[in-house]
């Protein structure tokens, strides 16, 4: 079975939101929320880095496993997707997650949150796939296609790569090689790798 | 002090003659006690883990109907999206490229996947544990990391943040476990007291003469409070025990009880924080801790006998004091962290958040255990304590029995002949 996964190549990702902006259009993420976001880890300075990061579609993930109503659901492929309808607002997934990816609407009544979004790794949701219900709710999904996320398929250096994990791990794996070196497959330890390695 | 019960009287009441009482008791402990034992099973043999539930396969394929997902649909799945995966290997391996001709990016055409249920995913989320040498040397080891970003949304700087996997062991495994032992269990020790002592009775029966103990106001506020609170543990309880209670009718039903839940917890707060405001100004003076309460908790206010002599209380004994003060600081507490969690990002960050959510899931699971005993003391617990609070009058022989002092004092100040 293929297991998808997201790999940045820090050493690639030249910080041009591509990726951010493609996303917000193909699924027309509502107004305030962000699926895919591309942060910089020190900026300006010698060996500045910069990393794109979305959901990254934990093994164990611990957003399902806090989700009070059972809103969140993995499937066979690795992918974590959401269930708008049954979503309550009450942001556990949000404290669980590692990498910050759930997003709350936030101009609603007395604070309240409004129910969550994230990256369904263009995957839908629940809805019947590829129905126009699904699409208003949880943008496109791509992978009914056959085709991956928009955010590494826009990627002009291709830094971010989505899919089976053994194929990108085998092209970074090829290109750290060509080059000679390579910063590693960041967030992939606590994403993926809960426990130590057999 | 001449007025203290004389420990020759006669006994007339005996908690053991609540049969009725007892009985039900002993049937309550009973259960409690088979819940117990599910609760600790599952505390140490359930598994958390995340396992899927959901599973993707080529239901349509270049044109053709496949019918309903088997094993050959999920693998031509994993077969389109490995395929799909290699056009991003690098240009001159897969183009677009001057001197490649450009590949075909389009799968198969009139390919379309789909979804259903699944079971005995547990086997994938084992598997995906696992890794070899050369993962594991490209691994960049797990560390909080923040940046910059350039886009303009809380929280958009932060890269990693590991504590995420720690909060989910805190609130899943911890909290909610323990929370429920918790609950469960001062449940069950209550009705077991219940069937072997039955209730805490009147030993010298009614007097039929009462005396004032709260008015009006002081029993609006306590009324006030305390169906804030259970409405506030109700709604609290369906949103961390949903999953288990309301799981059997259907994840809608569940979505349903989540989001009543959500927006009644909010609207009860602020009633509850008036109510543990008025109570502060109200009783706090009475229940300073002083040297009395050591010996009432020593003897744990005379509860284990019928006859007493039962340890010298005033207005307020030591249960009753602590009692109060987790009303009124857990409840400061719980308000604290609750209005922290309804203002995401206002005056906190996703680190203050977390541990914010972790105090009040804790503090709250523990009050609900308190004040489960607290109701249980004021009602089929002791014989005649629940009109205190109702009605505003206790019997004078019940008064007697459990706060001698406050009574000496009352009857002092009105009469003059005693003290």
């Amino acid at each position: 079975m293929a297991r998808l996964k997201f790999l940045c190549d820090t050493d690639r990702c030249i910080e041009c939101n591509a990726c951010a902006t493609s996303c917000k259009n193909e699924n027309e993420v509502p107004w305030g929320m962000v699926r895919r976001r591309v942060v910089t880890i020190g900026d300006g300075e010698p060996g500045e880095k910069s990393v794109a990061i979305s959901c990254m579609h934990c093994t164990d993930a611990p957003c399902v496993a806090v989700c009070p109503v059972s809103t969140l659901y993995q499937t066979d492929i690795g992918v974590v997707l959401h269930d708008k309808d049954t979503c309550i607002g009450c942001g556990y997934c949000f404290y669980a997650c590692p990498f910050g990816a759930p997003q709350f609407p936030r101009a609603t009544l007395f604070g309240t949150r409004g129910t969550m979004d994230k990256c369904t790794y263009c995957a839908g949701g629940p809805e019947e796939n590829g129905s126009e219900a699904e699409f208003r709710k949880y943008g496109r999904n791509r992978i009914a296609e056959g085709k991956l996320p928009i955010c590494a398929e826009v990627c002009s250096t291709r830094a971010l790569l989505a899919g089976d994990a053994d194929v990108i791990g085998e092209i970074y794996r090829e290109r750290v090689v060509a080059r000679g070196f390579g910063s590693g497959a960041w967030g992939w330890k606590t994403a993926y790798y809960p426990e130590e390695g057999v | 002090m001449s007025d203290a019960l004389p420990e020759n009287d006669p006994v007339i009441v005996h908690g053991r003659d609540f049969v009725r009482y007892r009985i039900w008791g002993g049937i309550v402990a009973f259960v409690l006690f088979v819940a117990l034992i599910f609760q600790a099973y599952f505390l140490f043999f359930g598994d958390g883990r995340t396992v899927p539930e959901v599973r993707w396969g080529v239901t349509e394929y270049n044109g053709r109907d496949m019918g309903v997902q088997d094993a050959a649909s999920g693998l031509l799945t994993a077969t389109a999206l490995a395929d799909r995966t290699t056009f991003q290997a690098e240009r001159y391996q897969t183009g677009p490229s001057p001197k490649e001709a450009r590949p075909d990016y389009s799968v198969v055409p009139d390919t379309k996947m789909t979804t259903a249920p699944m079971e005995g995913g547990g086997k994938f989320t084992e598997s995906w544990a696992i890794y070899g040498d050369d993962i594991g040397a490209a691994l960049r080891p797990a560390q909080r990391t923040v940046g910059i970003s350039s886009l303009p949304y809380p929280n958009a700087a932060l890269f990693e943040r590991p504590f995420g996997r720690d909060w989910r062991l805190g609130i899943a495994d911890i909290a909610t476990h323990l929370g429920a032992m918790a609950i469960l269990g001062m449940g069950f020790l209550l009705a077991l007291i219940l069937a072997v002592r039955g209730r805490v009775p009147i030993a010298h029966g009614r007097s039929g003469v009462t005396v004032k103990r709260f008015n009006l106001f002081e029993r609006s506020v306590h009324w006030m409070t305390s169906i804030s609170f259970i409405a506030l543990a109700l709604t609290g309880l369906t949103i961390a025990f949903g999953k288990t209670l309301f799981a059997p009718f259907g994840e809608a039903g569940l979505g349903a009880a989540g989001w009543i839940s959500t927006w009644g917890h909010m609207m009860f707060f602020p009633s509850f924080t008036i109510g543990i405001i008025l109570m502060t100004v109200m009783w706090a003076g009475r229940n300073i801790p002083e040297r009395l309460d050591l010996h009432w908790l020593r003897r744990l206010g005379g509860m284990a006998t019928d006859g007493g002599p039962n340890p010298p209380a005033k207005k307020f004994n030591a249960g009753q004091k602590l009692i109060f003060w987790s009303a009124v600081l857990g409840g400061a507490l719980m308000v604290v962290s609750g209005v922290t969690l309804m203002f995401p990002y206002f005056w906190t960050t996703l680190g203050t958040l977390s541990w914010a959510m972790l105090i009040h899931a804790v503090i709250g699971l523990l009050l609900v255990a308190i004040f489960i005993g607290h109701i249980y003391i004021g009602t089929v617990g002791m014989q005649g304590a629940f009109w205190a609070m109702w009605g505003g009058e206790v019997d004078r022989n019940w008064a007697k029995e459990h706060h001698a002092l406050w009574l000496a004092r009352i009857e002092g100040r009105g009469r003059g002949d005693l003290k």
